[in-house]
């Protein structure tokens, strides 16, 4: 009885704490029991619901990319199967292969950007004083909780041609009238700027914020020993920080990569702004404007199937590691 | 037990300043500390201010707000907007597009909770064939772009009569959650060792009664922080639930936000603005109140993952 | 665990309950000759009045059967009709766009209205709408209110720069220059390079097309020698007579008029109530400029009214109505001349051509009587709603206005338009 008290005990403690270092990953196998019918018992909610509305959805969509299926096929009439023209129509069209560079370097720009500027930030909680600390918490917390859409609105807002806070900032306070009626968003180059401030800005706070928090589980000791040998801060943060964060590092990198390849709200809603479309989709909008708004779904389906296949390529050292540590 | 309870720090942050300060010059930290504090104030205004911005924008009258002039500051305060956008009868009305998104939004985030925490012990404690299978399988469909699949979707909600209504889009949202909630929940299951469990039964609890009083408590700020999730995507979702809930008693907040926004007429900015705080305030207050746990259950998470 | 697992199997059962049980909540079908008839309207340019109108009129008319009138938004209009008009849960009467109207009765999302289309007002309906609501010859959805194009005017910067109405495109092009130079910084034409609906009037009279059909297929006409020469002067005025932003929306065009930046506009007429709009309302406009409020129809070439494009709507039943009967009854209260006068005395062209009288006898009903007599739509294909939809001539418009080679821009624009329409 008496070590069930204390299993009891632990547990609040270690919330009550709020901070809990995990025990290290790879230090003991997991043992896993067979469980004959009971876990597919414990999977049957989660594949009843993914299997009906992900499931068939993507079987129908893998199938319509082989047909031609517009807008009277969702009416009614029969689809005619064109095998792989959609396909081969799609992976022959620059514009989808630039749309793909295009998403490519977005994303890989935001995930960077957001990367650095989080721990720069949680680096900096690290050394804060209490109440800079807290009003910093605040404001990340603040732009954190804004919903995208609302966010986009309001960025757009800021940078309208006619009325925008910037324009007006640059011309007024800077004298640098060129700023008067500046398009932020013709130019393609400055509509991604302005794209990813917004995702970053939105990203940043749960960056800085995991970061922060793993962070304060880096044992002082090693640092103080560290330190001791007179290494930099640099290097500390080099040899000592990174390799302890590296897993925190690996899933957050891994969510940004998923999140900004398939980024839709921002970019949808800022085109809707201004700037020009065709030089500003990525994979979201432009598979939103063949398949949805041009009522193509099988060409659609077939951009679909082969966005998957990318993302899946580009993934595969991340899947392939999953693979070996389940192998524990 | 020690591996959790002993590493519970709460003062680490604090001992390591404290150090540092031992060992560098008080002079030279000083500066730092104020170097550091501008940052952090700089950091502070470029998040706050798009917020400060739409607060700012939606209580000013509507001609001062399309105006060359800035008012920095709501120098001629006016509720009107809220008015607009609460009260308005012209209007798509707030008060049942709001119930509508709490109402989705409590049921994904709860569903999701549950159904994902099931699937993430089934994958966890045990072995089985296809464990893998299904491991992978929640990755990839991660990547799967929605959009090409609305009109699927709305085809099988359409199958079951579940369209325009609270289950449906739930349903629909649940889906598109479970994925990355099962498999970040799979990390804090995994981070709780069964062994504790075990320990529990010894001392003469069921499995289930270990279960409950052992491994649960552990894992609360892990589904706090994947409830977020949830939280966030089904408040937030404009497509699906254009698509899916069309009659104008079943839109939600997203949706109603939209038609503020006309095509050939006359936006109104304020009302706008009014309505997208309207729409913020919930998530800011649901974040304060779960920040701490949310920020400390991702890093248990991502290192047990 | 193993109870859990109970749990897990009794939550996935209670899930299925729930869909089941829920799927009693389609209640719209009491009855064949009593039920509520879903009536989309899109926007808020359907006046207050007429919807009341309706509602009444059909209380009357089918005792125990009522209009239910759902408001949608113009934004993903399409995608939404796409999606409802081909479940189970279809509204019986929409309203739709007029240039995304084929995408519909092409489909076959519209009840074939072939044998009431003269109940429902026959030869007296707009011709160029009822071209547009029909398809392989069948008559699917009648029009439902036109509005046309006028260009708004300040009288003082007209008069101060000593100018008067222009009587030909030309005059139009180069009073908006000669305005743009007397005001450095305002607009002469006030012209956003998203709106390439105020393009079309100079495609048109320097005799090109936006499409033509061409034994069977579609061939997109922009590079055209007559379009280019066109679109070229276009390009003169976005470049040389409007500081509107080059890649901004035509939406709020009151504004600019209101604080004196804009000295024209080509806008719909309903843009009069914009600028109008009292100054202390939700969207104000300026009611001190009324008697400085100038209004004419655009010119043609050879003068007279030019061809303008007609925006508008359609409106038809849904094939998937469970109550045809009941639904005719309303759009036949819809096209009443009833109905119809209200959007006459809103500014608006009634769907039916002898109801013109009812848009008054001022300046702003008169231009509006001359350019619905010479309004155009655009190309009647099915697929020219994803022409729009896509992007194509936003993007075009954006970077004519931006100074860009027209010849070459309008080329690679008729390829993709080509494209779509044939795709």
């Amino acid at each position: 009885m008496s070590s069930n008290i204390v299993a009891m005990d632990a547990a609040p403690t270690a919330i009550d704490g709020e901070r809990m270092t995990a025990p290290a990953p790879a230090a003991k196998p997991r043992r896993r029991r067979p469980g004959g019918f009971t876990p597919y018992a414990l999977l049957v909610p989660s594949l009843v619901i993914l299997i009906a509305i992900v499931g068939w959805p993507l079987f129908q969509l893998i199938i319509m990319s082989f047909q031609k299926f517009g807008r009277a096929q969702v009416f009614g009439a029969p689809p005619e199967f064109v095998w792989f023209d959609n396909y081969t129509k799609i992976l022959t069209d620059p514009t989808f292969w630039q749309v793909v560079a295009r998403s490519l370097a977005f994303a890989a720009v935001c995930v960077v950007l957001t990367m650095v500027l989080g721990t720069l930030i949680a680096l900096m909680m690290m050394r804060l004083g209490k109440f800079f600390r807290l009003l910093l918490t605040v404001g990340l917390l603040l732009a954190w909780a804004m919903p995208a859409l609302t966010a986009t609105i309001v960025w757009g807002w800021i940078f309208d041609t006619d009325y925008g806070v910037i324009n007006n900032v640059l011309v007024n306070l800077f004298g640098l009238t060129d700023f008067t009626q500046h398009s932020w968003l013709i130019n393609p180059l400055s509509f991604f700027l302005v794209a990813a401030v917004v995702v970053i800005w939105g990203a940043v706070p749960f960056v800085a914020f995991t970061v922060y928090a793993g962070l304060t589980q880096v044992p002082d000791e090693v640092l103080e020993a560290a330190q001791l040998d007179g290494t930099s801060y640099v290097q500390r943060f080099r040899f000592i920080i990174v390799p302890y964060l590296r897993s925190i590092f690996v899933v957050v990198i891994i969510l940004q990569v998923i999140w900004d390849l398939r980024v839709f709200t921002q970019i949808f809603a800022l085109q809707g702004i201004g700037g020009i479309k065709e030089q500003t989709n990525v994979l979201g909008t432009y598979i939103y404007s063949v398949s949805i708004a041009g009522g193509e779904y099988g060409t659609g389906g077939a951009i679909a199937v082969i966005v998957v296949i990318l993302l899946m390529a580009i993934s595969i050292y991340y899947v392939r590691q999953t693979i070996k540590e389940e192998d524990l | 037990m020690s591996a959790i309870t002993a590493t519970a720090r709460p003062t680490a942050a604090g001992a390591a300043i404290d150090t540092t300060a031992r060992r560098t010059g008080a002079g030279k930290k000083r500066a730092t500390t104020v170097v550091l504090s501008i940052l952090a104030v700089i950091v502070f205004l470029f998040s706050v201010f798009p917020v400060y911005w739409m607060i700012n924008t939606s209580f000013q009258p509507n001609n001062q707000v399309r105006a060359r002039v800035l008012h920095f500051w709501p120098d001629n305060f006016t509720l009107r907007n809220y008015g607009t956008v609460l009260f308005d009868q012209n209007r798509a009305q707030f008060g049942p597009a709001f119930m509508n998104s709490i109402l989705v939004t409590i049921l994904t985030v709860a569903i999701a909770l549950v159904f994902a925490f099931l699937a993430a012990l089934a994958v966890t404690r045990f072995r089985f064939k296809s464990r893998k299978a299904f491991i992978i399988a929640i990755l990839i469909v991660q990547m799967i772009p929605g959009e090409a699949m609305i009109v699927s979707i709305f085809r099988v909600l359409d199958g079951w009569s579940l369209l325009n209504s609270i289950g449906g889009l739930t349903i629909v949202y649940v889906a598109t959650v479970l994925p990355f909630t099962i498999w970040t929940l799979r990390g804090f299951v995994n981070g709780v060792p069964a062994e504790l469990e075990e320990a529990g039964m010894i001392d003469g609890l069921s499995r289930t009664g270990a279960f409950w009083k052992i491994t649960f408590p552990l894992l609360a700020p892990g589904l706090v922080a994947t409830g977020v999730f949830g939280f966030i995507q089904a408040w937030n979702e404009f497509l699906l639930a254009l698509v899916v809930n069309a009659r104008p008693e079943a839109m939600t907040l997203p949706v109603w936000l939209r038609t503020f926004q006309t095509l050939t007429g006359t936006t109104n900015w304020a009302a706008i603005m009014a309505g997208s705080t309207l729409m913020a305030i919930p998530v800011i207050v649901f974040f304060l109140l779960v920040q701490g746990r949310m920020t400390s259950g991702l890093v248990s998470g991502a290192v047990k993952g | 665990m193993r109870k859990l697992a109970f749990v897990a199997i009794g939550a996935a059962a209670a899930l299925a309950l729930a869909g089941c049980a829920s799927g009693g909540n389609a209640a719209s079908t009491s009855g064949a000759d009593k039920a509520n008839i879903r009536v989309w309207f899109v926007g808020t340019d359907t006046p207050k009045d007429a919807r009341e109108y309706l509602e009444k009129t059909f209380a009357k008319e089918n005792p125990g059967s009522k209009i239910v009138i759902e408001e949608q938004s113009w934004t993903g209009l399409v995608d939404k009709l796409t999606t409802s008009l081909s479940g189970s849960d279809s509204p019986d009467v929409v309203e739709v766009g007029n240039t995304q109207a084929a995408a519909f009765t092409s489909a076959g999302a519209f009840m074939d209205l072939t044998s009431h289309k003269k109940e429902l007002g026959g030869d007296d309906l707009l011709p160029g709408f009822v071209e547009a609501g029909s398809y392989d010859g069948k008559f699917y959805a009648p029009p439902l209110y036109s509005g046309a194009r006028l260009v708004f005017y300040k009288k003082d910067a007209l008069a101060a720069a000593g100018l008067s109405v222009p009587k030909t495109l030309d005059d139009y092009v180069s009073n908006g220059e000669a305005l743009a130079t007397a005001n450095p910084g305002k607009s002469g034409i006030w012209w956003p390079g998203q709106d390439w609906y105020n393009a079309l009037p100079f495609i048109w009279e320097n005799g090109g097309e936006i499409a033509v059909q061409k034994g069977g297929k579609w061939v997109s006409e922009l590079g055209s020698a007559d379009s280019v020469k066109g679109l070229k002067e276009v390009q003169e005025v976005m470049t040389k007579a409007s500081a509107a932003p080059k890649d901004g929306q035509e939406t709020n065009p009151q504004v600019g008029f209101c604080d004196g930046t804009t000295l024209q506009l080509s806008a719909p007429s309903w843009v009069k109530w914009s600028i109008l709009a009292a100054a202390d309302a939700d969207t104000p406009g300026c009611p001190d400029q009324e008697a400085n409020l100038g209004v004419y129809a655009l010119p043609g070439k050879n003068g007279g009214a030019a061809k303008v494009f007609a925006g508008g709507s359609n409106i038809g039943i849904s094939a998937k109505t469970k109550h045809p009967e009941l639904s005719l009854s309303a759009l036949k209260i819809i096209e009443s001349k009833g109905f119809q006068t209200i959007y006459g005395k809103n500014g608006l062209v009634p769907s039916l051509k002898s109801l013109a009288p009812t848009l008054g006898t001022d300046d702003v009903a008169k231009a509006i009587a001359a350019a619905a007599a010479n309004a155009k739509l655009t190309p009647a294909s099915p697929k020219w709603a994803d022409v729009e939809a896509s992007g194509v001539l936003t993007d075009l418009f954006v970077k004519i206005a931006q100074g860009g080679d027209v010849e070459s821009l309008a080329k690679d624009a008729d390829k993709k338009i080509d494209d779509t329409l044939n795709g």
